[in-house]
């Protein structure tokens, strides 16, 4: 293994007649998201202090949005799901994603090409049918009871199944394991066999290969790809209103219904605001716990 | 009250412009100031019969269920008129509204439930219709065109803000295999044996507007001090529910699946998309006990910059055997009195139009109907008095989650 700093990276170099900066590639980018996401992030927080009025905001200036979003007990019980749910899914997925990846680097041989496709195939299912393809197989009549009845497993069918946190948990985890898979494949892609070759010879057995040398590699994709899941799962509004059941509802579908249904702008931005601000501590304790560890500047030598 | 077209419960594309709505609420509304001239021209008398249509052309923007815009019936009308419509459906009524205000874009037709009407007033959404551009008014059944406090829809000057082209009542809809006979009231759907097994719809207008009904109080009017009895037996009602169905489409998928039997808030309409979709059990009935019965209506908002086409549009949607195909499809009820006699057996035994062509409500069906399904207000927006529209969806959240 070679250890490199970040603060040895080569910088590009100075070339050719047309030679553009790396500020003016960034720049098209840049704009774009100035224009598109910062200016109306920046228009909601705004909103957010605004005081409501019925799909309207008005003035003066008020922290009332924020108070009402972290002192109302339904706020605070969907919040809470969210976590639990946001959490539990990426926990599973980096858990169930690690192996898939790793055998897909060092062990899938001439299969890995086209396992690769079949995994990135799933993204051409619709989000939606993927959800109600898990009503299927979770529902009362659904495959899972059927198998367990005709089976003698059950006398009657589990109903708590669907409609729970549990079932959106099960579908998040389905939904973005993909996309873990194939940020660990990257993290795992520049490991030479060689290195895990090497700890054989010097004597560690699978458990400490493991432990003192794959999962360090990929300590860095493995927490950006939790954090990524963490993200998208805690804020999703659809997977909880069609799985979730009235005790898997999540904080998105009160943002949702705030924003539409109540005609709040003010609370939606707030809670928005709220969870946005709960996701960048979590990236930024993710940053630190890689850079305690000392697991933030690894590098590979080509 | 909130329902499903159900040409699809939900697909990729609306959420993707749900989540646009999101972003883009973040718009400032003055840019709805910005957003195209608007029709004005109120007229207080009905369109006389030598009135035409104006000329149609260009693009119309639609915002409204899908389904709504009848694409094949008007298929031929557009092709001749050279007119383009661009849907954008929605999942929810409440879509109409933030969208609009949220300045999301120059819309030219919606439609709306009639007890949106003071909301959409107060909103400043709608606009004064010139029904001397839409003759086909004068075809309504006369209990649609006369002012009347149940006619929302006409102002007291006599303008009108929307055009009536479907109504239909609520009611029990269960499956027949699951749950042989049905339930006689909507109180029989909180016995513990139905525990899990009823289906609630995310709709808290229609939710709170039906249990107003049953415990008969005005859900327009509805004190404050009263609200905790509403609270108490929709917190029950959704407690015998394992989940809240995002739509009509939705709560009928659950009930062909088996995981529910019987729905609070059905509608006829999901006994065809459970025709559909291979079962043929399912039914709907309005119980004694009532419940209540919405009129939706075609309407130009404020953002419009092409009145005339959707007058023509709107004029064309109410001819009499387009009026029919569309309540066919929706088992739903016609506006036009002549296309009573141009809809299938079935969906016409599903109203008392006989009574209807009496001109009011005097006819005894008719008046039993509205007695037992009447068309209802919805909570202001602002009062210290009753129950606010504001209070009643908060509230609704806090019954999903308490239940």
């Amino acid at each position: 293994m070679t250890v490199v700093d970040n603060r040895s990276e080569p910088r590009l170099r100075r070339g050719g007649r047309f030679r553009i900066g790396p500020a003016a590639l960034a720049l098209p980018a840049a704009l774009w998201m100035i224009v598109f996401f910062g200016a109306p992030l920046l228009l909601f927080l705004v909103y957010s202090f605004l005081t409501a009025q019925l799909y309207d905001v008005s003035g003066p200036l008020t922290v009332a949005a924020y108070r009402d979003a972290v002192t109302t007990d339904v706020n605070l019980t969907l919040a809470v799901n969210s976590l639990v749910v946001g959490v539990a899914v990426a926990v599973s997925t980096v858990a169930i994603g690690l192996p898939i990846a790793y055998w897909l680097r060092f062990a899938a041989g001439r299969f890995e090409a086209f396992v690769l496709f079949l995994i990135t195939a799933t993204f051409f299912a619709s989000y939606l049918v993927r959800i109600y393809a898990w009503r299927s197989i979770l529902g009362e009549n659904g495959l899972l009871n059927s198998g367990l009845e005709r089976l003698g497993i059950l006398d009657q069918p589990l109903g708590f199944i669907l409609y729970s946190r549990f079932a959106v948990t099960v579908a998040l985890v389905h939904i973005f394991l993909p996309y873990v898979v194939l940020v660990l494949y990257a993290g795992f892609r520049p490991i030479s066999p060689a290195l895990v070759e090497a700890a054989q010879d010097l004597g560690a057995n699978s458990l400490t290969r493991w432990r003192k040398v794959i999962l360090p590699l990929v300590a860095a994709p493995a927490a950006t790809s939790a954090v990524l899941v963490f993200v998208l799962s805690a804020s999703d509004y659809v997977t909880p209103q069609f799985l979730g059941g009235t005790d898997g509802a999540m904080l998105g579908v009160r943002i949702q219904t705030a924003l539409t249904g109540s005609g709040n702008w003010p609370l939606g931005a707030a809670l928005s605001f709220l969870m946005l601000a709960t996701f960048a501590a979590c990236y930024a304790l993710t940053l630190v716990l890689l850079r305690v560890l000392r697991l933030n500047r690894i590098r590979f030598a080509s | 009250m909130s329902y499903d077209s159900g040409f699809r419960p939900f697909d990729r594309r609306e959420f993707v412009k749900r989540g646009m709505a999101l972003l883009t609420i973040g718009s400032t509304p003055a840019l709805l100031a910005a957003c195209g001239g608007s029709s004005d021209s109120g007229s207080a008398a009905a369109p006389s019969s030598s009135a035409a249509a104006p000329k149609a052309t260009g693009t119309i923007e639609y915002l409204s269920w899908e389904g709504y815009d009848i694409p094949d019936p008007m298929k031929a009308w557009k092709k001749a008129n050279d007119v383009t419509v661009k849907p954008t459906y929605i999942g929810n009524h409440d879509d109409i509204q933030a969208k609009i205000k949220a300045g999301g874009g120059n819309y030219d037709l919606i439609t709306y439930y009639q007890g949106y009407k003071p909301l959409y007033t107060e909103l400043d959404i709608l606009t004064k219709l010139d029904i001397e551009k839409i003759p086909n008014i004068a075809g309504l059944f006369p209990v649609f065109k006369e002012p009347d406090k149940r006619n929302l829809w006409i102002d007291e000057d006599g303008s009108w803000t929307g055009v009536p082209w479907t109504w239909g009542s609520i009611g029990i809809t269960w499956d027949d295999a699951k749950l042989p006979g049905g339930v006689s009231s909507w109180d029989d759907l909180l016995d513990p044996k139905l525990k899990g097994k009823v289906g609630v719809i995310n709709d808290p207008l229609g939710a709170f507007t039906l249990t107003c009904h049953i415990l008969g109080k005005d859900p327009a009017a509805l004190p404050k001090a009263e609200y905790s009895e509403i609270e108490d037996y929709l917190t029950k009602m959704v407690g015998q529910a394992k989940s809240v169905a995002p739509s009509f489409g939705d709560m009928t998928n659950q009930l062909v699946a088996g995981d529910i039997v019987a729905c609070y808030q059905g509608w006829a309409y999901m006994n065809s998309l459970a025709a559909g979709a291979g079962n043929k059990t399912v039914k709907t009935l309005t119980p004694e006990q009532g419940a209540f019965s919405f009129c939706d209506l075609y309407a130009i908002p404020s953002t419009s910059d092409n009145v005339d086409t959707v007058h023509a549009w709107i004029n064309e949607a109410l001819e009499p055997v387009m009026n029919a195909r569309v309540a066919e499809y929706l088992v739903a009820a016609v506006t036009v009195e002549s296309s009573a006699a141009e809809l299938n057996a079935a969906t016409k035994a599903l109203y008392p139009y006989d009574d209807l062509k009496l001109g009011d409500s005097t006819g005894a069906r008719l008046a039993k109907l509205f007695e037992r399904a009447p068309f209802y207000g919805m909570p202001p927006s602002a009062s210290d008095e009753f129950i606010t529209f504001s209070e009643m969806s908060e509230n609704w959240e806090k019954i999903k989650q308490s239940a």
